[in-house]
């Protein structure tokens, strides 16, 4: 009885074990290359099919695999923290890259002590610069390897704030023209979606409206950028307070946004990526205005392609915005119908002060 | 403050508390039932996640919203009968076997979504649908709580009715009077000529299916699409509604839709001036302080709760 009870325990536990296993990683491409190409490796704290930030990623990537001719291959850590460190460390020990590219704030110290490990190997990180003083432990060689890249995503929040001023002050969203008010739910309160809600508020001061129509609320809890039901009940609340439109900046509890917006009969933005493309139901796909877009797919497609010329500027951070075309929003047929010509006009000049420098968005970072 | 109340005293309010409240009055009292049962079933969580993904999976795929959520339901059912076997069968500890069923279904699920549909995120790209609303003829002429009542989901209803159908069941019905003798005392229960194993069974199987509607709701009411994971640790708090609720099916309504009304509290407030990190912790608060009262309680009642029902 004894030895078949712990038996069976372990029998279930191993057997649990090995199936999320299975389930939770997994390389894109196998095999190294013996084509003498330069092989990038993606290792992702967490998993494809967010529908915005890690995909863009690997599109961009995917892109520099077939136009520039890398090899590329893609290790998902999944949402478990612990297998992170231990995950980067069995990535870059490994020797099957010659870049290995990650992204988030929640990589850096992990790059910053594997790069002078490795001098030999180059490293991209997206969205978080690693700390290249080396004062703090890391980056000993003062990652001179390292080529950090981060966005202005305050920048595409003030356009987003403009414009959603803008059509509320003209009363130009059908069924909703009554209403001042607009709404932006965040994932969690860190400095990085601060910067999103920052920049949106600044925007929609600068097009007229006050601080007080803009509600801020956030996601948090156990998965806040995965628990679509939370969205959606906050965003209904929003909505329920008399927001016209919601802008969520809360990757997959976004989707709830959509929902919501559709049985409010309301507005949303989309975020990262064009999300009008990425909604399937046409009643949903017709609530969202624009999406304002964070291009890190862009931004590592032309890494690549500056990698190849010897021209990507290793042991530095570049920072990209409005002016590189890294942040920007979609201007397309929907986006047409929906918004007079007039505001779309007064937009483009709003992002043409933004780009030449002559507006400078306040930032969270 | 009297924003504050406002927004208690509002429809919409009530009307969110009521949807929050669903899976939390669902799935605790699916753990409900387990506990009675001699068997605590942590797997709450990953049964729910396993019918949420069948569910809007099937629903997807066969077009008929309510085969959807009977296969949901019938995977959780299944895994509440796996967990049983590997208890009784096996001789596994319940909570290491809950904490597998949990891997198993968050690796499961991801898998299964991304071996037929090629996406690692969820089936938000299929069309799957939802269940029905339903709204009682009449009740919307009710002040404030006609606008809450209309248009809730079919599940919000069930959740409601499962109340007083587990205290019918615990107190009123042969099985009832069974299962809660096996809970307390198997070998006794036994002497007396019940079959305990197949009152474990049938219990296990139940609280799987309360939890695999409380899942199905998530990806078929709440919104109508499986997202990896989406349950997001409601499992575990309907778990501390069962303890918190004395293991009494109303005292596990009250924590339940407690719970529910917290939740819908923070997301009310979150647009208000108050902090959101402080507004986010009063789920989490009041879980820790009704659970620190529970323990008070028992402790000063000095008597045990059931001998299996030992977390």
């Amino acid at each position: 009885m004894r030895y078949g009870r712990s038996a069976a325990v372990v029998v279930t536990v191993t057997g649990m074990l090995a199936l999320t296993a299975c389930g939770g990683s997994g390389a894109d491409d196998s095999g190294a290359s013996s084509s003498g190409k330069p092989r990038i490796k993606l290792v992702l704290n967490g998993g494809l099919g967010d529908k915005s930030f890690f995909d863009s990623a690997y599109a961009g990537l995917k892109k520099a695999e077939k136009d520039l001719g890398y090899d590329l291959k893609v290790v998902e850590l999944g949402s478990d923290r612990t297998k992170w460190e231990p995950g980067f460390e069995d990535a870059a020990s490994a020797d099957d890259y010659d870049i290995l590219a990650a992204g988030t704030f929640d990589v850096t110290d992990y790059i910053g002590k594997l790069a002078p490990e490795f001098p030999d190997k180059k490293f991209w990180v997206f969205d978080a610069p690693v700390d290249y003083s080396g004062k703090n432990g890391a980056c000993s060689n003062k990652c001179e390897n390292v080529y950090s890249v981060t966005f202005k995503q305050n920048e595409g929040g003030y356009l987003a704030g403009f414009l959603a001023e803008k059509l509320v002050a003209a009363k130009a969203l059908k069924g909703a023209e009554s209403l001042k008010k607009v709404g932006v739910m965040g994932g969690v309160k860190i400095p990085l979606i601060e910067d999103f809600v920052v920049g949106f508020k600044s925007g929609f001061q600068a097009a007229g409206g006050k601080n007080a129509d803009v509600l801020v609320q956030y996601v948090g809890g156990d998965k806040p950028f995965g628990d679509p039901a939370k969205g959606k009940e906050i965003s209904t609340a929003m909505y329920g307070q008399g927001a016209a439109l919601v802008w969520p900046v809360a990757g997959l509890s976004g989707l709830g946004t959509f929902e919501s917006a559709v049985s409010a009969k309301r507005y949303a933005f989309g975020v990262d990526s064009d999300q009008y493309q990425t909604l399937t139901d046409q009643a949903q796909k017709n609530t969202v205005v624009t999406s304002i877009l964070k291009n890190v797919g862009n931004a590592l497609y032309k890494a690549a392609q500056d990698d190849q010329k010897d021209t990507l500027k290793y042991g530095t951070v570049s920072t990209v915005g409005l002016a590189e075309d890294a942040v920007g929003y979609v201007n397309d047929d929907h986006f047409k119908e929906l918004v007079p010509e007039k505001i779309r006009t007064e937009l483009q000049e709003a992002a043409d002060k933004v780009r030449s420098g002559s507006v400078t968005v306040p930032s969270a970072l | 403050m009297s924003s504050v109340l406002d927004v208690v005293l509002s429809s919409a309010f009530l009307a969110a508390v009521l949807r929050i409240a669903t899976p939390y009055l669902l799935a605790a009292f699916g753990g409900l039932v387990a506990e009675r049962a001699g068997i605590s079933n942590i797997a709450l969580e990953g049964q729910m996640l396993s019918a949420a993904c069948t569910g809007a999976l099937v629903a997807g795929y066969s077009g008929s919203v309510a085969l959807g959520a009977v296969s949901g339901v019938a995977v959780a059912t299944l895994l509440g009968v796996l967990l049983a076997a590997l208890r009784l069968e096996l001789g596994a500890d319940a909570i290491i076997a809950g904490i597998g069923l949990n891997l198993l279904a968050s690796g499961g699920t991801a898998y299964a979504v991304y071996s037929l549909l090629d996406d690692k995120g969820g089936t938000s790209g299929l069309k799957s649908g939802s269940l029905p609303s339903i709204t009682l003829p009449g009740v919307e002429n009710v002040p404030v709580l006609g606008d809450a009542l209309s248009g809730q989901n079919l599940v919000t209803w069930l959740a409601f009715l499962a109340a007083p159908f587990v205290a019918w069941l615990f107190y009123r019905t042969r099985f009832g009077f069974h299962l809660r003798a096996v809970g307390e005392m198997p070998d006794a229960a036994e002497s007396v000529g019940i079959a305990v194993r197949r009152v474990q069974y049938t219990g296990l199987a139940l609280s799987g299916a309360l939890a695999g509607l409380a899942g199905v709701f998530l990806s078929m009411g709440y919104v109508s699409f499986f997202v990896r994971d989406m349950t997001a640790g409601r499992g575990f708090i309907a778990l501390a509604a069962v303890f918190l609720g004395g293991l009494r099916p109303w005292g596990v309504f009250l924590a339940a839709l407690g719970f529910g009304a917290a939740e819908a509290l923070a997301v009310q407030l979150g647009t208000l001036d108050v902090p959101p990190q402080l507004v986010s912790t009063i789920p989490y608060v009041m879980t820790l302080v009704a659970l620190a009262l529970y323990a008070w309680r028992r402790k000063r009642r000095g008597r045990a709760v059931p001998a299996a029902a030992s977390l």
